[in-house]
């Protein structure tokens, strides 16, 4: 498979899949990597902390601190409404796409 | 006899203690880190990210115990972090390689001359002690002759007045379209 030729297809992709695990309860950024790491969007702190920053000044998603037993506090992230909102508008769009990419080019049924 | 270097992280209430060279690497990434996040608003904040997140993998790895972090070690750890990508073009978001600087400048901040060794050392990620000492050697084995081509380098080389001009001009010619 020519896998660099969806890279960036990944790429873009990256923030609604972080928007998904988000919302899925309060989450800190090692969850967050672990979660991706057996998946094709296997990431980095280099290139998750700059993401999240900017969701969060796109006031989709928002932290608050919380101590751990094992170390210093952390940032949990959860989900605005608007990122909620946005996550359910992309899965929609998602499966759109996902059936036109599906019917397109079959032969029409009449 | 080595030199260690204390130092605290963000979020961190314990000081690691890092050999000289281990610092010197920590400090480079986080020079380029900072340069690549120079337009992000939130530049300060993601640095303060990163840096927990480093001292977390070296809290991690020491567990209790309380030993000097070795140059190879925090190297690992910075190749997991991975180089800082804003994902405004500059490189691939995901998986990326980890960026190393590759035009060679001649370094004024530190020389003892022109600087040409700076560069030559941060161009390598070798120490500078090493790269003026195998200079040295080779000056005396062969006569002079290391000599000749520090004085055509010094002319030839572009100059960056200190390390971080130096990173910041790598990542603007890393930034322009390929």
């Amino acid at each position: 498979m020519d896998y660099d030729k969806y890279n960036t297809l990944r790429k873009g992709l990256l923030e609604f899949l972080l928007l998904g695990i988000v919302s899925s309860g309060r989450v800190y950024a090692a969850d967050i990597m672990q979660r991706l790491s057996a998946t094709d969007f296997s990431t980095q702190e280099g290139t998750l902390y700059p993401l999240l920053s900017k969701m969060r000044r796109d006031q989709l998603l928002d932290y608050e601190w919380q101590e751990s037993e094992t170390g210093p506090p952390r940032k949990y992230y959860k989900l605005t409404p608007t990122g909620r909102k946005q996550l359910a508008e992309f899965r929609e769009y998602w499966s759109s796409l996902t059936s036109l990419i599906d019917e397109v080019g079959k032969p029409c049924k009449k | 006899m080595q030199k260690v270097i204390q130092i605290s992280l963000s979020g961190h209430p314990t000081m690691f203690q890092l050999a000289e060279d281990a610092y010197a690497s920590l400090q480079a990434y986080l020079d380029r880190a900072r340069s690549r996040l120079k337009r992000d608003p939130d530049r300060d904040e993601v640095l303060r990210d990163l840096e927990q997140s480093i001292g977390d993998k070296l809290a991690a790895l020491l567990r209790s115990e309380n030993r000097v972090i070795s140059r190879r070690e925090i190297d690992a750890i910075l190749e997991q972090v991975g180089a800082v990508n804003t994902g405004n073009g500059e490189g691939p978001a995901v998986a990326a390689p980890p960026h190393r600087p590759r035009r060679l400048c001649r370094i004024q901040e530190g020389e003892w001359f022109a600087g040409v060794c700076q560069g030559l050392a941060a161009y390598s990620s070798i120490d500078v002690a090493w790269v003026r000492t195998i200079f040295i050697l080779l000056t005396i084995c062969t006569g002079g002759l290391p000599i000749i081509l520090y004085i055509v380098l010094m002319f030839v080389l572009p100059v960056a007045r200190t390390y971080d001009e130096y990173i910041a001009m790598q990542s603007d010619a890393n930034a322009t379209p390929r």
